[in-house]
Formats: structure tokens, sequence, C-alpha cells
């Protein structure tokens, strides 16, 4: 019985070893996939929002180093702008503000729109239905 | 340094490759991690960061005098004297001002006018969480729930940790402190976690809570008595949606950063717009600070032991002061005390109707079904309701514009300013969520955790832009940082 005991603990220390062992892997895999992500992530975002760097640049103080690091963040996303990887931000805002500024009235004209659409696709469906038949 | 910046967007990413850099030594991450959560909080301001430690000491130095003191009596002292000396720091830094005018105004109206001290006192950012935590770590210790911890380190790490360090969640030395004993672990489903968490809870506060708040939140509070009562109305629903996004996407964002370090802190949030009472809503709202004010102050009260009157009374005071932990102001005073009445009226009348129809009665069936579902539905509509009116007054800046916003509700005939098809969408997706399975994040994380490298950049780097695409200009800061 104290055999079996000691068996099953054994088992269970290297069980446990190999856990930690498999732990350890999985922490080195994860990390490195998610440094990576992480600065290609950094990589996108410098890409296509490169005016957030530019408005974080901004509010720095003066002073050399500072001037310097706002002359390279202000042309690097004069760059960005420039080869147009600036515009989806650009397109993604102005569609969301279409959105915000839609009133009731245009909703409702929507709406009716829409449900006459639905009418005179009904309607055709219906004469071809009757075509058909006759 | 707020997370939805660009800075912490910089700060995260050195802070990560560095601890990771580092885990073969633990002792050296764990001093890392405090040196980064200090520089973090210096970002706010560095003259509150010998405070900051201060409240770190007296925690640890309280921690090993209870682990030592073998006598019952001297147990009690210590733990009674660190708890004092918490809160008459937060009391000093949070309460000071408050008290000072209210005096004053008493005096003044009991015609006994004075020259009283005052001064102005800023309040340190997340004085109240991280008090918390220092009270619950050396009562923790005495009920033997957690040892005390040899190293200040320790210490210092869970007590200062960045993640929660300015507006919680309130981590619990029980919870944290074990793992700083075991080697640091990134599995995939943390990093999976993580990621589903940062990305929802930036969507949360950057689009909906900060639309909400600029477009029709902030100007119809600015002056009710100058808005129509569908206005009011759906502001105070619009207000309801936009704390829940603001608060409950600042936890999402520190539990998914903490995860990322590897780190595990419990949810803090559970769909609380879908409770059906008040008391579940309590267990599903900031659940951090309901069961720290249940475990430290409810049931030290005497929780429902002593009969029906004193779990009245005791409920009534744990949500009072809950309101009072809030803020130093009348209206976060009568939220507390609002929940806690109804808290109490709520175990009342649930008392009453089981005596009057007890459940077990309850035959089963599709009539039973479909009267359950019906009691179901009215509880949510009516529990909703009773806090979306207390949120007007946590809201409102005074009692007069809390009674300016209520007397509103009688000018049903003016036309609305401030709904708008936008707004209205926004707390329409806000609420549908609240009804979703409530492990949709853990769904949507096991399908992240597997991703290779390059697609987890264009998930969350692509996600983040198209948030900061979508949300409006500038940042706004998380509404929590006050308390």
């Amino acid at each position: 019985m104290l055999d079996l005991m000691q068996e099953a603990e054994a088992e269970a220390v290297a069980h446990e070893a190999e856990s930690a062992a498999l732990r350890e892997a999985e922490t080195r895999a994860s990390v490195r996939r998610l440094t990576i992500a992480l600065v290609l992530s950094a990589m996108i975002l410098l890409v296509f929002n490169s005016e957030r760097l530019a408005t974080l640049v901004n509010g720095f103080e003066v002073g050399p180093v500072q001037d310097v690091v706002v002359t390279h963040a202000t042309a690097w996303n004069e760059l960005m702008a420039d080869a147009g990887l600036t515009a989806p931000s650009h397109a993604v805002r102005a569609e969301v503000n279409e959105v915000r500024q839609t009133d009731w009235a245009q909703i409702r004209r929507w709406i009716e729109r829409e449900r006459a659409r639905t009418q005179e696709g009904a309607r055709l469906l219906r004469g071809a239905v009757s075509e058909a038949r006759g | 340094m707020i997370f939805p910046t660009v800075e912490f967007g910089i700060f995260f990413l050195i802070v990560f490759v560095i601890s990771w850099a580092v885990r073969g030594l633990p002792e050296a991450r764990k001093l890392f991690l405090v040196g980064a959560s200090y520089f973090f909080y210096a970002w706010w301001d560095w003259r509150f960061l010998g405070l900051l430690f201060l409240s770190t000491l007296i925690s640890y130095i309280a921690g090993l005098a209870v682990a030592r003191a073998e006598r019952e009596g001297l147990r009690k002292f210590i733990v009674g004297i660190s708890t004092v000396s918490h809160l008459a720091i937060l009391g000093f830094f949070k309460y000071y001002g408050f008290f000072l005018v209210s005096f004053a105004a008493l005096l003044e109206a009991v015609g006994l006018e004075r020259d009283l001290p005052f001064m102005q006192v800023i309040l340190p950012i997340g004085i109240s969480f991280f008090t918390f935590q220092g009270i619950s770590y050396v009562v923790d210790i005495y009920r033997g729930h957690v040892t005390a911890e040899r190293t200040l380190l320790n210490v210092t790490l869970y007590i200062s940790f960045f993640p929660q360090l300015v507006a919680g969640p309130i981590v619990r030395a029980a919870d944290f402190l074990p793992q700083l004993h075991r080697p640091a672990a990134l599995t995939r489903e943390y990093l999976g976690i993580g990621l589903v968490l940062i990305l929802s809870g930036l969507a949360k506060k950057m689009v909906i809570a900060n639309y909400l708040a600029t477009e029709l939140v902030d100007p119809v509070f600015f002056d009710p008595g100058m808005v129509s009562a569908l206005d009011l109305l759906i502001g105070i629903y619009g207000y309801a949606v936009q704390i829940y996004c603001d608060f409950s996407g600042y936890s999402d964002i520190a539990i998914g950063v903490a995860a990322l370090l590897g780190y595990r802190f419990l949810d803090n949030f559970n769909q609380p717009y879908r409770a059906a009472s008040l008391q579940d809503f309590w267990r599903r709202w900031h659940i951090s600070l309901s069961t720290w004010l249940r475990d430290y102050l409810y049931v030290p009260l005497g929780g429902n032991r002593g009969g029906e009157v004193k779990t009245y009374r005791n409920l009534f005071l744990t949500m009072f002061l809950g309101g009072i932990w809030h803020g130093a102001a009348w209206t976060f005073v009568f939220w507390g005390a609002f929940h806690g009445a109804m808290l109490a009226a709520e175990r009342y009348m649930k008392g009453k109707l089981e005596e009057f129809a007890p459940s077990h009665t309850d035959p089963g069936g599709f009539i039973a079904t479909i009267g359950n579902g019906a009691r179901y539905v009215v509880g949510v509509i009516w529990t909703f309701h009773l806090v979306c009116f207390a949120w007007i007054f946590f809201r409102a800046d005074s009692f007069s514009t809390a009674s300016d916003y209520i007397a509103g509700f009688a000018r049903w005939g003016d036309p609305s300013l401030y709904v708008t098809p936008f707004a209205a969408g926004l707390i329409a997706i806000a609420m549908f969520f609240q009804f979703t399975p409530a492990r949709l994040g853990n769904w949507l994380a096991r399908g992240v955790e597997y991703l290779p490298a390059p697609l987890l950049a264009v998930l969350f780097g692509g996600g983040i832009w198209v948030i900061w695409a979508i949300a409006p200009e500038g940042v706004a800061p998380f509404i929590y940082f006050q308390f």
C-alpha cells in the first residue's frame, strides 16, 4: 500500500515537473508570438494612424531632443499622408460623422423607401406569377 | 497616463518585453514591475508616490505584526490600528474639504459662524482603491486567508501593480499574492483573453462611453431644466450605459493587461443590467467593491445573523458607506442610502411574497415557465429603472441639478434636442450585449488564442486602428478615476 502511495506521489511529482516544463515551453512560445504581434500592431498603427503620433509629439515641451522627435514624427506623418495611407482613417471618420448627423426624419424616409421597395418587389413578383399563370 | 493613449501603448510594449525577458529572475521581474508601476503612478503626480509607499509600508508592517502576535487581543488591536491609519489617510485626502464645508454650513445655519482651517487638498488618484487593498491585506492575514509576506517587494507589487492601481478592480491579497510565488506564465488562454478584453474595453470606453458622454449625457445634465422629458429619459439611459461602458471598459483593459503579464484578476462586471433584482445587480456590478463591502463591512457588522431588523440595518449601512466611498458629496450619500433602502425593501417584499405564495408550491410546466419569464422581464425593467433613478443623483453635481432633472419629466410636450438615432443606437447596442451569452468573451478568446502572430497583429493592431478611427477625437478620463 505504502509503495503504491509512494509511486503515486512520484508520479505526481514527475507530472508536475512535466507540466511545469510544458508551461514554460507554452510561455516561451506565447511570449514570442505576442511580442511579434505587438510589434507588428505598433507598425500597423504607425503607418495607418501616424496622425496620433504627430499629435502626441506636438504636446512635448520645447527642447533639442523633443524638436528632433517632433520634426521626424511630422515628416513621417506627411509621408504616410502623401502615400494615401491615412486616407482610410479619414474615410471611416467621415462615414461615422455622417451616421452621427443622421436625424429621425432621414430614418423615417429610409424606412418608407425600404417599405416601398419591398412592396414594389412583392408587386412585381405577384405580376410575374400572374403572367406565368396567364 | 491613461490606457487608451499612445503613451500607454509605448509604456506597455516596453514593460511587456522587459518583464518577460527577465522572467528567469522572479525577484528582478517583480522589482521591475514595481518600478514600472511607480513610474505609471508618477506620470499622474509624482508627489503622491510617498503616500502610496506609506500605505504599502503600513500594510506590510501591520501584516507581519499580526502574523507574529499570539494574543488575540493584540492581533485585533494591530488590525484596528492599521485600518484606522489607512482610513485616516483616505479620510483626510478625500473628505477633509467635504466635512469642513458641511460643518461650516451647519454652524452658519445655527448662527455660529466660525473661521475654519480651509485648505485646498488634492485627491491622490486611486487612493480609495489602494487603501481598500491595504486594509483587506491585513484583515485577511488576521482571518488566516493569507499568510503575511516576508518581503516588502511582494506587498509593494500587490498594492501598486499598475493595471489596477488607479481605478481597480480591487484585487484581494488571497487571489494575487499566491501568483507571485509561482513562476510567471503566459498561457494561450491568458493571451486570448487578454487581447479580447483589451479590445472590448477600448471599444466600450472610446466609442460607446465617449460618444454618449459628449453627444447626450453631458449636454442633458448641463442644464436639465432646459431640455425635454424625452431627452431626460434617454439621457439617464445613456448615462447608465456610459458609466457601465466606461468603468467595465477600464476593468476589461486592466484585467487584459494583467493577463498578458501573466497575472489573473477576477471579473469586475457581469452584464449588470440583465439583473432582475437589486441584489442580483450588486452581484454583477463592480463585483470587486461589492464583495469587498460584503466581506469587510456587512459581515463584520453582523450580516444576516442578527435577525431581520439588524439585517436591514446592516444592508443599509453597507450601501450608505459604499455611497460615501464613491465621493465626498451628499449626492453620493443619497445614492448609497437609496440603494441600501431599496435592497432592504426588496428583501422585505421578497420575504412577504414567499409567505404569500411559497415558491415550492410551484408545480412547474408551461404556465409556470411563462409566469417565471414574465416575472424575470418585469424584474429586469423594474431593477434597471431603479438603478437609473439612483444614477441621476450619482451623475448630478448637486441636489438642485438632480431635482431639476426629476422635475423635467413633466415636460413631455417639448421637442427633443439630443436624442439622435446615433445616440439611441449606441444605447441599444450596449444593452443588446447585456443579454448575449455570458461566455461570449471566452468563446471569442478561444478563437484568438491559436492565431499565428501576423494574424494576431492584424486583429489587435487593426482592431485598435478601427476603434481609434471611429472614436471621437481626444481622450476623456475614466469616470472612476475621481473615486
